[in-house]
């Protein structure tokens, strides 16, 4: 208290003291002011940037523990042309190639059985995302893979003899095989991937065939 | 305390300092903040660059191809050519919407008042302020069709429509892949980057596709 008290009582003196202390150090003031500015801005602007710029989707799905990357791994796999009839693919279910002209309808399609790689691939290079698993696959996991499919646009899912695990994902050039319906990384990959991994940009999941069997169905067809 | 020996700086001196250093710091949040805010809009395309220029014109040439695609939906006497048709309709008008978006997003309109195609006219550069001044013809978009060829495939069908259709849609492929390559020699913006790439390997995938298509034709 008695300290408190102290500085009122030093007032006047203090006040005298005023005009002998004209000389201010500006050069500090304005040097360390300077560098506060800067580093505010610098900051700023960092922090302004990486709130704009959520990150590419191509990062958030590359990070998925378990990926595989053929667009990085494989790029001259992924041709684009359209060729008729059975084609084989090296990964299975395809990731991306050469396909038929007809693309799988992928409007959030929940097909009971196997379809043709030929035309899903077609669905990938539009931007869907393919959930597939092996048949037997517990109808409750079944259900669960279908809740995240039926009815969302640019998602298809069929049960698939190859599927290299009990349940696996392809997008244009990328593929997550999983044990589980509730592993969380199948989400992250949805959102990351679908419409975003499709090469041709723009292109529909709509008017597509919808026919079942792994033999593509006739060119003229659909 | 009050020891002057050992704090030679009065507390007015010092209230004064930081004073000083909060509004300096407030400064300079806001001069961060203007930055940031300002970035965006100043490091946006401007109206005369070739970024604009190729998202005006590109989607002016879309259009043709949307409009002859709606057609074959209707009129093309193969279903894998109404098929083709109703893929790369949707699909290019889907890529105009991305690109009206891209000239809403940098401030500018959606349409020039300057001559069509200056942009890749001039090597892809964008125009200095003389050449802009002089009066130019609209340039003819490499690979679009005449009028005349619009209406024709307008009043055919099956076959004779299907023939007609590959050739003129192969030829504005070719054309929009000429586009594409000018713009990519010009250091685009990123988005504009991915989009030209992604345009050119799938028009090209489909000059494939119709040229095998017209060869198979032709042998019917």
């Amino acid at each position: 208290m008695a300290q408190s008290r102290g500085p009122k009582i030093g007032r006047r003196p203090k006040k005298k003291a005023v005009p002998v202390a004209a000389a201010r150090p500006w050069g500090v003031i304005a040097t360390v002011a300077a560098v506060a500015v800067l580093a505010v801005t610098i900051i700023g602007y960092a922090a302004f940037a990486s709130w704009r710029g959520t990150r590419p989707w191509g990062d958030r799905l590359a990070e998925i523990s378990g990926l595989t990357d053929y667009k990085a791994q494989k790029p001259a796999w992924l041709t684009q042309d359209h060729k008729e009839g059975p084609l084989d693919y090296a990964v299975k279910p395809s990731v991306g190639g050469d396909h038929n002209g007809a693309w799988q309808n992928c409007t959030g399609d929940v097909y009971p059985a196997p379809i043709a790689a030929e035309n899903a691939t077609h669905s990938l290079e539009h931007g869907a995302v393919w959930v597939t698993y092996r048949p037997g696959l517990p109808a409750e996991q079944v259900r669960q893979l279908e809740e995240r499919v039926r009815g969302k646009d640019y998602t298809l899912m069929s049960p698939q003899e190859n599927t290299p695990g009990p349940i696996s994902l392809q997008a244009w050039g990328y593929q997550l095989v999983v044990d589980s319906a509730s592993d969380e990384r199948i989400d992250t990959f949805l959102s990351a991937a679908r419409i975003n991994a499709g090469p041709e940009v723009g292109a529909p999941c709509s008017r597509g065939i919808t026919d079942t069997g792994t033999a593509p169905p006739p060119s003229a067809g659909g | 305390m009050h020891d002057q020996n050992v704090d030679p700086a009065p507390p007015r001196r010092r209230g004064l300092v930081v004073l000083l250093g909060v509004a300096g710091a407030a400064l300079a949040v806001a001069v961060g903040l203007s930055i940031g805010l300002a970035m965006p809009v100043l490091t946006a395309p401007s109206d005369d660059s070739s970024d604009v220029g190729f998202a005006r014109d590109m989607s002016t040439h879309h259009a043709q191809a949307v409009e002859m695609s709606m057609l074959g939906v209707r009129q093309a006497g193969l279903e894998e050519v109404r098929r083709m048709a109703l893929d790369m309709g949707l699909t290019q008008q889907a890529q105009i919407g991305t690109m009206r978006a891209w000239l809403k997003q940098w401030n500018v309109p959606p349409t020039g008042t300057g001559p069509r195609m200056a942009w890749m006219r001039d090597g892809g550069m964008s125009h200095d302020a003389d050449m802009a001044d002089q009066p130019a013809e609209d340039a003819p978009m490499p690979g679009m069709a005449t009028e005349a060829e619009m209406a024709r495939l307008g009043t055919l069908s099956g076959a004779q429509f299907d023939a007609l259709f590959c050739d003129l849609m192969i030829r504005h492929h070719a054309g929009g892949i000429e586009m594409v390559d000018a713009v990519l020699r010009t250091d685009p913006e990123d988005e504009v980057r991915e989009l030209a790439e992604a345009i050119k390997v799938g028009q090209q995938s489909e000059i494939n596709a119709l040229t095998q298509l017209k060869s198979r034709l032709s042998e019917q």
